[in-house]
């Protein structure tokens, strides 16, 4: 068994589509549709057939509550790992994001947190025996 | 019955686009050797739309007003979906909406049989997999219809079953880029 899979959810595909793309600058995997039904990945170009993000419509209550719950919480949907945070977190703010924590070193990392524009919260990590 | 295992479709034909400013719309035309009668209780009977249609209805597509909810089959996930017909004029044209998806069916007298048009719209990314789709379902449809029934096909059995080339040759016929489902690590712009 592997992890290669994981997913959030969203309020609107295409515009989750954009934000993952254009402004955290992952690549699109795979989009294909059945019907009303959308099943749509990104994955990090730094690894390309690594694991991949579902970006997965929020269209039934339960998945609604879920989400919101945890945003409300301040608890990130997801956590990205980046060997450079201060330099992410200022491409990433340049393109208009709001970033509901800067960069903060915490025990054994320094975290941000951002807001997806889609419902949820996304903390960035860089562990420190990776800074730079 | 029918035998599934020699069915495979044949090429792509009988589809065309259209766009209207952002939106998309698949037009798919088959002629059936049935009477729009036998074909209206195909598209509208949940029993019927059981052996052939990509979703399971849990009510009649053939009243108008009538509240349905309509559940995707062969989906990683079953997406259920609240439907409300708005016209329902058998046996000649039906209208619902699946999702984000206009339905409007034509169903026209044609020689002993039945002329059926299927107008939806769908995204300009996803148009060639709908026809392909289609082309397989309606080709289950013909099979039920004339007493040879094949068995729905949809989701994973269409994959084993020629949807890909379809979908290869439907992107070709329509200009567009050939979508890339299931090829690994391929973007579209």
């Amino acid at each position: 068994m592997k992890i290669k899979m994981t997913s959030v959810y969203v309020d609107d595909q295409d515009k989750a589509l954009r934000f993952y793309t254009e402004v955290l600058g992952f690549a699109k995997k795979t989009d294909f549709s059945q019907g009303p039904y959308r099943w749509l990945t990104v994955a990090s170009p730094e690894e390309p057939d690594g694991t991949e993000l579902q970006l997965a419509l929020n269209n039934n209550p339960a998945a609604k509550a879920y989400q919101q719950a945890l945003f409300q919480q301040s608890q990130p949907a997801a956590i990205f790992f980046t060997d450079n945070i201060k330099g992410d977190y200022q491409r990433i703010k340049g393109r208009g994001t709001e970033f509901t924590m800067s960069p903060t070193d915490v025990t054994g990392s320094t975290i941000a947190m951002l807001k997806d524009t889609c419902g949820n919260l996304i903390q960035l990590t860089q562990l420190a025996r990776h800074s730079r | 019955m029918g035998d599934r295992e020699q069915y495979t479709p044949g090429p792509a034909s009988g589809a065309q686009i259209r766009k209207d400013g952002d939106k998309w719309t698949l037009i798919l035309v088959r002629e059936l050797r049935h009477s729009p009668e036998k074909v209206w209780r195909a598209l509208t009977e949940p029993t019927h739309l059981r052996e052939w249609a990509p979703f399971e209805a849990d009510g009649s597509l053939g009243t108008v007003g009538n509240t349905v909810k309509l559940t995707t089959v062969g989906a990683p996930a079953p997406l259920v979906t609240e439907t409300r017909v708005t016209r329902a004029d058998a046996p000649k044209m039906l209208e619902y909406n699946w999702g984000d998806h206009d339905m409007r069916w034509e169903l026209e007298t044609f020689g002993g049989g039945t002329r059926l048009t299927l107008w939806t719209n769908i995204g300009r990314r996803f148009i060639a997999m709908g026809a392909a789709g289609w082309h397989i379902c309606f080709d289950v449809l013909d099979h039920l219809l004339g007493g040879t029934p094949i068995g729905r096909m949809v989701g994973p059995e269409a994959m084993k079953c020629g949807w890909q080339r379809l979908n290869a040759e439907y992107a070709k016929q329509f200009g567009i880029r050939a979508p890339n489902w299931p090829s690994k690590g391929t973007q579209e712009p």
